[in-house]
């Protein structure tokens, strides 16, 4: 059975659909059978991200109205086997959600894959709810300023009271200079604040946004870059491996960090 | 004016503003259970004084560094059972 996780963060833009479809990618790298849920129903995104919106014929709605089957339902991505998309619905809106049926499909899903990534929306209502009920563990984003660790702290709280108890935390769009410069607020800082694992930091990086505009995963358009690195390596972290952190610091230092870092 | 001050550096001050905001944030209870709590407070005052339970004020106020749970209940009398 499959681990189903939640990419959550409460406020929105700070990159939980760009994670969800960088870290899926990252983890069939490594072998998995992934599918990334697109849970922001009437908001769908995940599949202009992952530059799949042509391919969508049915969605997560569909399948819960019984109007499909879930295999027809799935986007494979042909660039990588074993990534699958599960897209949202365009034309529905949260309260459409029937959470129980949700559930039920991600549970049968779990049987035939290695992980299950939910993309959550923003906030704290139905689309979030409907997002974390299916998963029994949660990836927090944050970027390092005061809003967004504020609406991941009031989130962390409502998962544990579900009782989502594995929860780890991404600090995401992490840019060393201003950290270095005292103008930005360091991840040690957070992860205190908060009170979780680390288990990431993306630094900001401008392959992100080009890539995303283009609709490629980093893993295909910018695998030398600092951020992909950051995602091959949570992933890895996610399997249970103990990676070290990226020493960020290399990163202003252009091409000779890069030859440094890989040593 | 102390021209020798350092100037606080953003972060620090990011960092400062948020254990605080954190602090209160955390310390709001949801409707549901703050009129449970203050039902719970008054069966307990009601066990060993007389109150009128329309006159009972229970709120939590916040001031800069701390939370204070305030409650006024005007007492009737004593209970007879517990003089």
């Amino acid at each position: 059975m499959g681990r189903t996780i939640v990419v959550t963060a409460g406020k929105g833009g700070v990159g939980k659909t760009t994670v969800t479809a960088n870290l899926g990618a990252s983890l069939s790298k490594l072998g998995n059978k992934v599918v990334v849920v697109d849970m922001d129903i009437g908001l769908r995104n995940l599949d202009v991200v992952m530059g799949l919106e042509n391919r969508v014929v049915y969605n997560i709605m569909d399948i819960s109205d019984g109007k499909c089957k879930i295999n027809q339902a799935l986007v494979r991505d042909k660039r990588l086997p074993g990534l699958f998309l599960l897209p949202a619905s365009q034309i529905h809106t949260k309260d459409d959600i029937n959470i129980d049926k949700i559930v039920e499909i991600i549970s049968t899903i779990e049987n035939s894959f290695d992980y299950v990534l939910l993309d959550s929306p923003a906030g704290i209502e139905k689309g979030f709810e409907s997002a974390s009920a299916p998963a029994k563990e949660a990836l927090i984003i944050v970027t390092p300023d005061v809003s967004a660790v504020r609406d991941a702290d009031r989130v962390i709280g409502i998962l544990e009271n579900r009782g989502i108890l594995a929860i780890a935390l991404i600090v995401n769009r992490y840019d060393i200079n201003l950290v270095n410069k005292k103008k930005m607020l360091n991840a040690n800082s957070i992860v205190d604040i908060l009170g979780l694992d680390l288990i990431g930091m993306i630094p900001e990086d401008k392959t992100v946004i080009d890539s995303t505009n283009r609709g490629e995963l980093l893993i295909n358009y910018a695998n030398g870059s600092f951020a992909f690195k950051a995602f091959e390596n949570i992933s890895r972290r996610i399997e249970g491996e103990d990676i070290p952190f990226l020493n960020l610091n290399s990163q202003s230092k252009g091409i000779f960090g890069l030859f440094r870092r890989r040593r | 004016m102390n021209l020798f001050k350092t100037k606080t550096t953003s972060s620090i001050i990011a960092e400062e503003r948020l254990k605080l905001i954190l602090v209160q944030d955390r310390s709001l209870l949801p409707p549901d259970k703050f009129e449970q709590m203050k039902e719970d407070i008054i069966n307990i005052i009601s066990n060993y004084f007389n109150i009128n339970t329309a006159d009972i004020i229970i709120n939590i106020q916040r001031e800069s560094r701390k939370t204070i749970l305030e409650a006024i209940v005007p007492v009737l009398s004593v209970k007879r059972t517990t003089r």
